[in-house]
């Protein structure tokens, strides 16, 4: 007598769940020019390394003997994996049972990938395609929601994961309900274009709750979600999904007690690239391209930019100098000048608390107008959301390193300098309570209007001021580190970076605040 | 087909192509006036322009069609 029928079950067991919604479902998914998720997991992970958590749970269904017929296997897949050699936990919703919308056991599940990620303090990849809660409950067999008095913090541990571990979110499907709320609960976001949609609620639910007519694309398509924030960023399908996380997690540590992994670099530190020489105009009313400055500055193609659809008059992402990583955030002339719109802002916030919870040093590249101006901005409450940007900055206790490229002007530039940070200037930088154009129709409002041609004279006190904003004056009474020839920028802020490494172990642990959607 | 449509409102300031005209990638094809800033638009790719939807002087406003290059 041996345990032989049991192990069998098992095994029987396991092959069941892997059926997932059966060959019909499975074909109707793929017909979709969909992955089910064990195929999203499997390209996601270094082969062979999916280590799965909880494989048989489910419902068993049995005859009058209490025999197994067969088994609808928890609609959640989770378990430990390794990305480019390092453990993460991922999970995601199996879209081809009830349309990802939870079992008991999947709920279970889903709801334990952050408890898992925050005891192993390990990397979570959720791969979302799937809604919340039905009104049918999650099997009809009862109250599936249970009250504010007993129900579990479900929510903490989102927030909990949030401040511990990176967390990294793809959206492969349509997602709604619980699903959305988690996948925007990230540090990195990422949607397929070709297959995915996001909703607080779908096309049925808006329609009779609104009267408005929408389909799934127009509601909550990557034209409407790239550009408002929801995700960070967009990309063709779900494989340029799986890669972009993984690019995401190459910068990250596993957790914040953890420093982010340091790589070789080829890039030489003392690399000069001569286009910094006239890559800021002369002509201070044109536009120059930052992205290009920033990869010319940092290691080569090390640059991640996140949020590229969003809140464009600022450049948020991930970089390396001398392989180490680094926050960069730059400003975006091209875009309204620069700057500092409410979405913007927000997105630099964001930006900012993810470096502090994760200790990635700050680099800087102002050319910061000041906020933005006019009624829209004044509706959007710009100033208040700026204004939190600027405080967030001030509560950093990462090293800051500012270079300013051109002007940096008001008090949202203040949102550009850390703590004690690091300030370089280039001959091209200047600076003041605001731009001279604003600044001289106000302060010489009386002496334009008096002279025999206004114009002429506004154009004449503009330059006359626009003369005085010499850089040299600034360097000469300290009030930069020093002034930099541009071409100089990536060996001066290698040095920074080696000079910064003994302060960044303690840096490591909770943060004083983290990052919130 | 490319379709160069605008990244912000403003008012078009220069338009230095008309249908017809051959351009290499990263050529100039118009420059907006935002904000008091000049923002070049750049042409993507190579090609001939096959239309061009703004005017000189002209008030825009964001995600407008402003150029068409044929490949």
């Amino acid at each position: 007598m041996n345990w032989k029928k049991e192990t069998d079950e098992i095994s029987r067991r396991r092959e069941l769940a892997l059926e997932q919604g059966g060959a019909e479902s499975i074909a109707k998914h793929h017909g979709k020019g969909k992955l089910t998720i064990r195929e999203r997991i499997d390209k996601l992970l270094d082969p062979g390394s999916f280590e799965e958590v909880g494989p048989t749970a489910g419902a068993g269904n049995y005859d009058e003997n209490g025999e197994l017929i067969s088994l609808d296997p928890a609609n959640f897949v989770l378990g430990f994996g390794k990305v480019d050699g390092r453990r993460i936990i991922v999970g995601g919703e199996d879209f081809t049972m009830r349309g990802g919308s939870p079992s008991p056991a999947g709920l279970r599940k889903s709801v334990y990938a952050e408890e898992l990620a925050v005891q192993y303090k390990l990397p979570l990849v959720r791969l979302h395609e799937g809604s919340g809660g039905s009104v049918g409950g999650t099997g009809g067999k009862g109250q599936s929601l249970p009250g504010p008095v007993n129900a579990p913090a479900r929510f903490r541990s989102v927030a909990e994961a949030m401040a511990t571990v990176p967390v990294a979110t793809a959206a492969l499907g349509a997602v709604a309900g619980l699903p959305a709320g988690r996948l925007v609960a990230s540090h990195f976001s990422v949607m397929s274009k070709a297959t995915a949609q996001i909703l607080t609620a779908g096309p049925a639910v808006v329609e009779r709750a609104m009267g408005e007519k929408k389909t799934k694309e127009e509601l909550g398509g990557w034209k409407v979600h790239t550009k408002n924030g929801t995700v960070d960023n967009g990309a063709e399908d779900e494989a340029a999904c799986l890669a972009e996380i993984r690019r995401f997690l190459s910068y990250m540590p596993d957790n914040i007690e953890q420093l982010a992994p340091v790589v070789e670099c080829d890039d030489p530190v003392e690399r000069v690239d001569e286009a910094l020489l006239d890559i800021v105009p002369k002509d201070r009313r044109q536009a120059f391209d930052m992205r290009r400055v920033i990869r010319s500055i940092m290691d080569e193609n090390s640059f991640f930019e996140m949020g590229a659809g969003y809140g464009r008059s600022q450049i948020t992402g991930l970089a390396r100098l001398n392989g180490q990583v680094v926050g960069v955030w730059a400003n975006n002339c091209k875009f309204l000048a620069g700057s500092m719109t409410t979405d913007g802002a927000q997105k630099a916030r964001r930006f900012m608390e993810l470096c502090e919870t994760f200790s990635l040093p700050i680099v800087s590249l102002v050319d910061e107008p000041g906020f933005m101006i006019g009624s829209q901005a004044e509706r959007e409450a710009t100033i208040r959301h700026g204004t939190a940007a600027v405080l967030t900055a001030a509560m950093t206790t990462v090293p800051w390193a500012s270079v300013m490229t051109r002007r940096s002007f008001g008090v949202a530039q203040a949102a550009h300098y850390g703590p004690e940070g690091f300030v370089l200037a280039w001959p091209s930088a200047e600076s003041g309570p605001l731009p001279v154009e604003g600044g001289v129709a106000v302060a010489f409002q009386r002496e334009i209007a008096a002279a025999p041609d206004p114009e002429a004279r506004r154009k004449e006190l503009e330059e006359e001021l626009a003369a005085r904003q010499s850089p040299f004056p600034r360097a000469e009474a300290f009030g930069v580190h020093d002034l930099i020839d541009p071409r100089q920028t990536r060996p001066e802020l290698c040095r920074w970076v080696e000079r910064i490494q003994p302060l960044l172990p303690a840096l490591l642990g909770k943060a004083n605040f983290s990052i919130r959607p | 087909m490319t379709k160069i449509e605008l990244e912000t409102g403003g008012s078009v300031w220069k338009v230095l192509v008309q249908p017809g005209d051959r351009v290499e990638a990263d050529d100039v094809l118009f420059i907006l006036e935002v904000m008091k800033m000049e923002v070049p638009y750049e042409a993507p790719v190579a090609g001939e322009i096959a239309a061009v939807h703004i005017a000189e002087g002209e008030v825009v406003e964001e995600d407008q069609l402003a150029v068409e290059i044929s490949g």
